[in-house]
């Protein structure tokens, strides 16, 4: 879909679509929108492999943690404390008890990703049910679930997730439920807003004309359209997940049992920051080479589907089949 | 205006109330006695029994709600356990940190990721915007724990410039207020760019590009003024969150503020304080979103408040 732009300077480098200096009158509006559109499909090819790598560079050793020639994550042995990376085995050192320190974060990472799955799967349905309700039903569950969007937003969040994390003790299912709670907002205002548009499509209207009840014209035919487009912030959902649940555990809301997660880690290390700099920051390296590339997934994921959503509005005769769509979304 | 007005201060007052009331519940509800943390762990059964009916815990909960509505009537919020002032005043005399570490965060950010996101905008979908993008996703995957703690380990032990912790001169700010940035800056460029991109792309922009208004003016008042609203609403939203108390933050860096207050007060189980705290701050939040929902029109003499707006 690469346009060859008329003389525009150096080959390939095209005036920014912002506008800077002066443009060579031949480049109309609608070839600098094509050259941009070809340049963030690249953008999102980018960032979708980038992401993938960085995920799976993490994922990968946590998932097999326990099939990798480590040392046992609990064993400790005081003659070797706070080795640096690389010594006797020790990939990423040992911590202050001795205990091999990769293998503590693999192992919690295990309990890291777990907790960041669940959450996301329960906000994920709280999300759903929630924004889907209030965007088809409207009237009164609309007032009552945007009221408690609203309400979330001006709460004091993390204060609250500690108090209750603090109150009900650290186990996995309180942390999960915490965090699912906190999420639930996003993942409910994206579907409101699909089914919004959604529910005023003419296909809407013939299986009403059909006799189907309202219920089943949500769950059956608005939900299948609408959960592809949800799915997506779910990688997002991930990342901010995974942040939540280490900042918890550094704040030492977070599980103990059976291994200490990345936040608890790093807060333990933190005693030992100038003497063995390790101790913080490779597990810290972890953390954030996972959230990057989560983040770069979803990131990239939203762009691809931005991008085929906008394509497909254009289409062979843009101006006709702008105003078609247009009309079928706002009608 | 004034019935807006009354209208949005009663919706605030209730969201606040109905936080605290949650709040004192589920304290209530959760095990754990704060007459164990109150009267440390030698304590004997008949001093455990002596100090909860001091402190009023033996009575039924709604007894104890009574009493506490009684008190917020009239200001008073109970005895801090662990303090032994009033909650409230404890709660007041952190605020001015917090405060003061949230206004320079939320400069901070502002001063970097308007100019940022409008380079972004500009640049939108070139290499070099490609790679400020990736970097902005970096930055808003750094847990904050940790890059306090990094920035604390260059900038004041390695390269002893900044102090570590504390609040003793204002170069003690520039760390936890760095820290805090650091995110508000990804999240925040990326929405200036997001809509800084739509606007610059928009049809009115070509308009008066042809009709000789200055590129700067264009950039800085044409699709600055219409980005305006998104993104001082996000800015708000996000200062909002910041004076709740920055809790990692302020642990990391050991900043005398409302975050770590509540960190002590939920490890001792100190219930008026608890509850102090969380009015103070929903209290002080909402206010907030308020004022930047007042400062609409400001921006947008469009907008109309109290007619019914786009929710």
């Amino acid at each position: 879909m690469s346009t060859p732009l008329p003389a525009s300077g150096p080959a390939g480098t095209a005036p920014p679509p912002g506008g800077a200096g002066p443009r060579p009158s031949a480049v109309t509006t609608r070839l600098l929108a094509r050259a941009g559109a070809t340049r963030r499909r690249r953008g999102a090819r980018v960032k979708l492999w980038v992401g993938l790598v960085c995920t799976l560079l993490v994922v990968v050793p946590v998932v097999f943690a326990r099939l990798l020639p480590l040392p046992d994550p609990t064993e400790q042995d005081l003659s070797q404390r706070r080795l640096p990376p690389l010594t006797d085995g020790h990939l990423f050192g040992t911590d202050q008890l001795g205990r091999d320190l990769l293998s503590n974060v693999l192992h919690g990472g295990q309990m890291s990703l777990t907790i960041g799955v669940l959450a996301v799967l329960v906000s994920g349905v709280i999300g759903l049910v929630a924004g889907a309700a209030a965007g088809y039903y409207g009237g009164w569950v609309d007032s009552v679930v945007s009221r408690l969007l609203e309400a979330q937003l001006s709460l004091p969040l993390l204060m609250m997730l500690l108090l209750v994390v603090a109150l009900f003790g650290p186990s996995i299912p309180v942390i999960t439920c915490v965090i699912a709670v906190a999420q639930w907002p996003e993942v409910a205002r994206l579907t409101r807003s699909l089914v919004l548009v959604e529910r005023e499509k003419p296909y809407v209207a013939a299986a009403r004309v059909l006799g189907l009840r309202r219920a089943e014209i949500l769950v059956r035919h608005i939900l299948p359209n609408v959960v592809r487009q949800a799915t997506i912030v779910v990688f997002l959902l991930l990342a901010q997940a995974v942040l939540l649940e280490s900042a918890l555990s550094y704040l030492g809301a977070g599980p103990e049992r059976p291994f200490a997660t990345w936040g608890r880690i790093v807060s333990d290390g933190q005693d030992y920051i100038t003497t063995s700099w390790w101790l913080v920051t490779l597990p810290g390296l972890v953390i954030v080479l996972l959230v990057v590339g989560v983040n770069l997934l979803g990131d990239g994921l939203r762009d691809r589907t931005r991008r085929q959503a906008a394509s497909r509005r254009r289409g062979p005769s843009p101006s006709w089949r702008d105003r078609a769509t247009r009309k079928g979304t706002v009608s | 205006m004034a019935l807006y007005l009354l209208r949005r201060v009663g919706q605030s007052l209730l969201t606040v109330f109905l936080t605290v009331s949650t709040v004192f519940v589920l304290i209530r509800l959760a095990p754990g006695d704060p007459a164990t943390a109150y009267a440390g762990p030698l304590a004997t059964t008949e001093e455990l029994a002596r100090i909860r009916a001091e402190l009023g815990l033996d009575r039924p909960l709604p007894e104890q709600f009574l009493v506490f509505l009684r008190g917020l009537a009239t200001g008073d919020l109970g005895t801090s356990y662990s303090f032994q002032a009033p909650a409230l005043d404890v709660v007041l005399d952190r605020l001015p940190f917090t405060i003061t570490l949230a206004v320079a965060a939320i400069l901070l950010t502002t001063a970097v990721a308007v100019p940022l996101g409008v380079w972004m905008a500009r640049r939108a979908d070139t290499t070099r915007e490609l790679g400020a993008n990736i970097v902005t996703v970096a930055g808003q995957s750094m847990p904050d724990f940790w890059s306090g703690v990094m920035l604390l380990t260059f900038f004041a032990v390695l390269l002893p410039v900044l102090p570590a912790s504390g609040f003793a001169t204002w170069g003690g700010l520039v760390l936890p207020a760095t820290t805090i940035a650091i995110l508000q800056i990804a999240l925040i460029s990326r929405l200036v760019r997001r809509e800084m991109a739509a606007n610059l792309t928009a049809p009115y922009l070509t308009v008066a590009r042809s009709r000789g208004v200055s590129e700067r003016a264009l950039v800085w008042r044409y699709a600055m003024g219409n980005s305006a609203i998104p993104v001082l609403t996000a800015l708000g939203t996000r200062f909002a969150s910041m004076v709740n108390g920055v809790v990692v933050v302020e642990v990391v860096f050991a900043w005398p503020g409302v975050g770590s207050l509540v960190v002590r007060a939920l490890e001792t189980r100190d219930y008026p304080l608890i509850q102090a705290t969380v009015l103070v701050t929903a209290a002080l939040a909402i206010l907030v979103q308020l004022l930047i929902d007042l400062a609409y029109p400001l921006f947008d003499p469009r907008v109309r408040l109290g007619k019914k707006a786009a929710a």
